[in-house]
């Protein structure tokens, strides 16, 4: 996580016994303590998964899921309405293959913030539940179930496609990675585009001319010399390099995971029906993980709002208009998430897989000076299906023009608790936090929206 | 309380010398301390002021927050400047627009701003405060006196102050903090109901908006308080609790300010120090914090003959005279200047590189680093500087670069509205902008990067609210008549070097520290806001005014920190200091930077990276550009050189990163290239002597005996079973591969300990 834990003072907190654990021979990929797997014992871990697609950029909740097709042309935009499957629901016109899967999802449409309109603070809400302060950095929920549930099998619990959110203008962490909980529950990050022709995960394999044999020895050569120094047991990001040395022999060793990762295995038509862009790849990458026992997906559809055609449609360089959703960001979107439904649903793993789609904030209803919407962080529409959330409902209500929530308005923290009930991890669940205080899944009162379930 | 005689001695030395510095200068008439306090009140004619009163009432009840009607747009068709920073433009909108209903001064309880705050009228912001409240009292009366505008004269806040300045409790006990205003006519207000209050570490302590601190954890936290545009800090200091032995403290080494200025804070914190390093570790970490290169076997096993008992004092004036001083450094400043072929051609790129080497070979007075760039004139290409400004072609992208760069500030918040949580007002902004808007760059004759770079006598920046072009003034320097004169530029440089200016010194000696550290004494190490409190505010006061002393030398500021016994203690921690990453009490290990670590593999290995257009044998350290494309470096966090932020650059071990060492191509093919070590290494007949020669290149030591049986073991297992010389030959050659791998890949290896 390149940029984020350069800002950050991330607290790594039980050390010792995570070290202990390791020593102790029996490794989990993360190195989770004996304590530690005892409390996981205790939640009553459904086998569920999660894929997170983030909206980078903040879609316009007019011009996508909340079309105000009776407001003043200032407001209601270029595009038109259209019928779903479901009766009653109309989405854009810009989602044609979405509206043949609206059975599938359930659309909350009256999501809002109140802190400072910056891509940033969105970003941390939306993917943590709460917004950053006092020097504390939450958790992204991909790292909370990795935290609460350990992986499942060699194949990473947590992986992070292509790349982490990188400059978004407010310089702030955006969320993505394990703030408290520790480096070790970071996600694995792909670093790569998925949809270039020769991708592959860098260095996934040994070269040829290293044996089995010779690979023994040099682990057992850097074991001698790792263990003969103390100078290294205070240190957390020490004790991240052993965890990252880990799960790098975790992911070599197993063929499993190795296949996930290789898209080539997929026929030119499904590629195609994904769309050849990095973010249709990486769903596609996506579902084939899932499929492959990762448990938690988090895919950015964009890694910036600058000099690149995103959600962020103010109008004016170097951002996107809203001229450039026809073209480009919604059939991109359509393309990817509809195959992403399609397959997950047709494979049986919709059951068992929670799919999340949003970005940090809506747009201003009122089109500006440039034909573009600015930052709105007082309504927009999250996309939830999968798991145990219905599909072809509508939660919540925005105002006439989109401004606001009319009805039943929902928090950045609702959101995560609907994510994490759902996930089958009770909301009363303490977390550590630093000096070991816990902290709950989500503050106490916060309810996950009972409507979808 | 039981103190000894000592302790009570100490203490009113302390309150004598107190008094001393605090009140006699101050004629015992201008400290808060000696002003009576009074509540929250109406001005002497016993009216409410809106700038004074209204105003803070509605930031503290959030009516102007970012959220709410301080938003760009406004809320429901009100929009306030943001927390307030604008009181004329605050009292137009809520007197005289939307025909008057939002104050009614003939029937002040029908004004649509307190019907709406009180909830009395249906509210998206909810009720804000109730009818019984002083708020109310406060906004009524006002309006009931004909709601006066905010009036040039009357007297303005100049400062704040959090009582007390420093707590220190045991955790779980709390305590209260007080806000007093002092404004311009001496009056000092308690305005604890309306100020604003942020932990800046809950781990240490946490607050609530009323100002009630509780301390939850040992260290060293703060609490800031905000009011009205100013800010000021709150230190709560919780001790560590185990039981230390005063000896501890006492026995540590005192080189020099340093040491004496961090055993106290050590003292203080009840964290004691680990003992100093052995001489191996400290000539590794000494050579690759000054160099970035790992010491090479000769001057290994030189320094650790050496029974000179100054040896550390001589090697440390040796590196720093050394070339590879300068090639390290050089990258470093090349860093914070974004020297990088993504928006240069290659020729200014050489130029500009030059420049900056020639700096630090000269060790140029960082007054004059910082004037060279700022003052830059003439063709890029004869003058390197000059390319600062054609990486920041824009007044608004230079003004903020520049203070990034050498103030550790960042104004980006001003641009729009006044800085919500510092000081820093929207027309500080467009002043300092103002400097920066008479650049004018012309294409030269030279060629693919040749552009002239002239100082001007036209352009102005205007403020956008205002519309207007404000006097060009650095943020807290004199300002200059627009019409004068001459290279505005100068008077920028000037005022960085002007010893009023607190932030300029600071700024460099906060990211020299944070190199021999790992970590700023403010952190990050180019964030020094007033709300983001340093570690130790004395101890970085004192190396600023040694700096200062110095003539503002960078190599005096390394030598003073690498002399020290804090900078040279041991990384092994105790177990009452291992909590502790701040205060020094132990060296934290660090992953070796990208680039350094690429240079100690080749160094190590013997077989130099190639990189394409650059000579054999080139390191890393050495290339005057991020541009230079290397799988390896990017994943070790090789900053991109696009914008001025300490946080391009990422320390951060990862997956990719073990990946990259176990399979990827740059450490495997320099194994078994045909010049590497182990090729070399490969003809000696000792196994002993391999042994004893890798360790030494790779971790600064010879190897310990318990590792030294453990390698010759693995060594001889892998001849096992053979007889035929070729096949013995390439089975040792491939185990000294194997040994070097698990060499190059150790902890002690990658990190700086």
């Amino acid at each position: 996580m390149i940029r984020l834990d350069a800002r950050s003072s991330v607290h790594f907190c039980d050390g010792a016994s995570r070290r202990d654990f390791l020593h102790a021979g029996s490794l989990s990929l993360l190195g989770l303590s004996l304590g530690q797997a005892a409390t996981v014992g205790r939640v009553p871990a459904k086998e569920m998964n999660c894929i997170l697609l983030f909206l980078v950029g903040g879609p316009s909740q007019i011009d996508t899921w909340d079309p105000k097709p009776d407001a003043p042309s200032e407001v209601r935009g270029p595009f038109s309405p259209i019928a779903t499957r479901v009766p009653g629901i109309q989405i854009s016109q810009l989602f044609p293959r979405m509206a043949g899967q609206m059975d599938k999802v359930s659309l909350v449409r009256s999501v809002y913030h109140t802190a400072t309109a910056v891509h940033d603070t969105g970003h941390q809400m939306m993917q943590t539940g709460r917004l950053f302060s006092g020097g504390l950095e939450h958790p992204h929920m991909g790292c909370v179930a990795t935290y609460l549930q350990r992986a499942r099998g060699e194949a990473p619990p947590h992986v992070l496609i292509p790349r982490p959110i990188g400059n978004t203008g407010g310089n702030l962490p955006h969320g993505q990675n394990a703030g408290y909980l520790g480096k070790g529950f970071d996600p694995f990050v792909l670093n790569a585009d998925p949809s270039t022709p020769d991708f592959q995960v860098p260095n996934l394999l040994p070269p040829d001319y290293i044996s089995a044999v010779r690979e023994s020895r040099r682990r057992s050569f850097r074991a001698t010399v790792d263990a003969s120094i103390k100078d290294f047991e205070a240190s957390a990001d020490a004790r991240l390099l052993d965890a990252n040395f880990q799960q790098a022999y975790s992911i070599m060793s197993s063929a499993r995971t190795r296949e996930a990762f290789d898209l080539k295995q997929e026929p030119d038509a499904v590629r195609d029906r994904y769309g050849r862009t990095r973010f249709g790849q990486s769903c596609l990458l996506g579902r084939r993980l899932i499929e492959r026992g990762v448990r938690f997906v988090t895919i950015n559809q964009f890694e910036t709002v600058f000099n690149e055609l995103t959600w962020d449609s103010h109008g004016s360089a170097p951002f996107t208009s809203v001229a450039d959703y026809p073209t480009t960001i919604a059939p991109n979107f359509d393309n990817a998430y509809s195959s992403l439904l399609e397959d997950l649903a047709q494979r049986g793993l919709l059951e068992s897989t929670v799919v999340l789609a949003f970005g940090e904030f809506g747009r201003t209803p009122k089109m500006n000076p440039a034909g573009g919407r600015d930052h709105h962080p007082n309504c927009w529409t999250a996309l939830m299906a999968g798991g145990p959330i219905q599909g072809g409902r509508v939660v919540g209500a925005s105002d006439e023009i989109g401004f606001a929530p009319k009805d039943r308005p929902v928090t950045p923290a609702e959101i995560a608790a609907t994510t994490f009930h759902a996930l089958g991890l009770p909301l009363d669940t303490d977390l550590p936090g630093p000096q070991g205080r816990p902290i709950p899944l989500v503050d106490r009162g916060v309810e996950p929206i009972h409507e979808l379930f | 309380m039981n103190y000894s005689d000592r302790q009570q001695r100490r203490f009113w030395l302390w309150l004598y010398l107190g008094l001393v510095l605090w009140g006699v200068p101050a004629g015992l008439s201008v400290g808060a301390e000696d002003v009576s306090v009074e509540p929250i009140g109406p001005t002497a004619d016993g009216r409410w002021s809106f700038r004074n009163h209204v105003v803070p009432v509605l930031t503290r009840t959030g009516c102007n927050m970012g959220a709410c009607h301080g938003s760009a747009a406004g809320k429901n068709g009100l929009k306030l400047s943001l927390r307030g920073y604008a009181p004329e433009i605050d009292h137009a909108v809520l007197t005289r627009q939307a025909v008057g209903r939002r104050v009614n001064t003939s029937a002040p309880a029908e004004s649509l701003l307190l019907l709406k705050a009180t909830g009395a009228l249906e509210h998206g912001g909810g009720r804000r405060f109730d009818p019984n409240s002083l708020e109310y009292r406060i906004i009524s009366e006002w309006i009931a006196d004909g709601a006066p505008a905010p009036v040039e004269s009357e007297p303005t806040i100049t400062r704040i102050e959090a009582r007390p300045r420093s707590i220190s409790l045991p955790v779980g006990q709390t305590q209260t903090l007080q806000v007093l205003a002092t404004y311009a006519d001496g009056r000092c207000v308690d305005v604890t109901r309306w100020a604003r209050f942020d932990a800046t570490d809950i781990s240490v302590a946490k607050v609530d908006d009323q100002g009630l601190v509780t301390v939850l954890g040992p260290g060293e936290g703060a609490i800031s308080v905000g009011f009205s545009g100013r800010v000021d800090l709150a230190r709560v200091t919780v001790r560590y609790p185990a039981e230390v032995d005063a000896k501890l403290f006492a026995q540590a080494p005192r080189v020099n300010f340093i040491d004496n200025l961090n055993l106290a804070k050590l003292q203080a914190l009840n964290v004691p120090p680990s003992p100093p390093a052995d001489d191996a570790a400290f000539l590794r970490r000494a050579s690759l914090d000054t160099t970035g290169s790992l010491p090479k076997v000769d001057d290994v096993n030189a320094f650790l003959a050496d029974p000179d008992p100054d040896k550390r004092a001589k090697l440390i004036d040796r590196l720093l005279a050394s070339e590879a001083y300068v090639d390290f450094w050089s990258y470093k400043w090349s860093d914070l200047l974004l020297v990088s072929s993504s928006k240069l051609p290659a020729p200014a790129v050489w130029s500009f590189y030059r420049s900056v080497r020639d700096a630090v070979r000269e060790n140029l007075p960082w007054d004059q680093f910082a004037r060279r760039v700022l003052t830059a004139q003439g063709s890029t290409l004869s003058n390197g500087w000059a390319n600062y400004f054609v990486l920041h072609r824009d007044t608004i992208d230079l003004t903020e670069s520049t203070s990034v760069a050498f103030l550790g500030l960042s104004l980006t918040c001003a641009r729009c509205h006044d800085h919500p949580l510092e000081k820093w007002t929207q027309d500080q902004y467009y002043s300092m902008a103002n400097l920066f808007s008479r650049v004018q760059l012309k294409d030269g004759p030279g060629g693919a990067g040749d552009v002239v770079v002239a100082a001007t006598s036209e352009g102005e920046i205007r403020h956008p609210r205002r519309g207007t072009v404000l006097p060009p003034q650095p943020l807290e320097g004199q300002a200059l008549a627009i019409e004068a004169r001459g290279d505005r530029r100068q008077a920028m440089a000037d005022w960085l070097a002007d010893p009023a200016n607190p932030y300029f010194d600071k700024a460099i000696v906060n990211r020299v520290w944070a190199q021999f550290f790992g970590r700023g004494l403010v952190h990050p190490e180019d964030d020094l806001r007033a709300t983001n409190p340093a570690s130790d505010p004395a101890l970085f006061d004192a190396l600023v005014a040694d700096f200062r002393a110095s003539g503002r030398d960078v190599k005096h500021l390394v030598k003073q920190i690498m002399n020290s016994g804090a900078y040279q203690r041991s990384s092994t921690t105790r177990s009452e200091n291992a909590a502790d990453s701040r205060f020094l009490s132990h060296y934290v290990p660090r992953r070796l930077p990208a680039e350094v670590l690429l240079d100690a593999i080749d160094l190590v290995t013997e077989v130099p990276t190639a990189y394409a257009g650059y000579p054999r044998g080139w390191k890393s350290l050495q290339l005057p550009d991020s541009k230079v494309e290397s799988a390896f470096l990017d994943s070790f966090g090789r900053p991109v050189r696009e914008s001025v932020c300490s946080c391009e650059r990422s320390d951060v071990p990862s997956v990719a990163q073990a990946l990259q060492l176990v399979n990827g191509p740059t450490l495997n093919e320099k194994l078994r290239n045909e010049q590497s070590v182990a090729a070399k290494l490969g003809r000696l007949p000792s196994d002993d002597a391999v042994a004893d020669f890798l360790f030494r290149a790779a971790l600064g030591r010879p190897p310990l005996p318990q590792e030294r049986a453990a390698v010759l073991k693995g060594l001889s297992d892998a001849n096992a079973g053979l007889t035929d010389p070729a096949a013995l030959m390439k089975a040792r050659r491939e185990a000294i591969e194997d040994l070097t791998w698990g060499l190059l890949t150790s902890k002690e290896f990658l990190f700086n300990h």
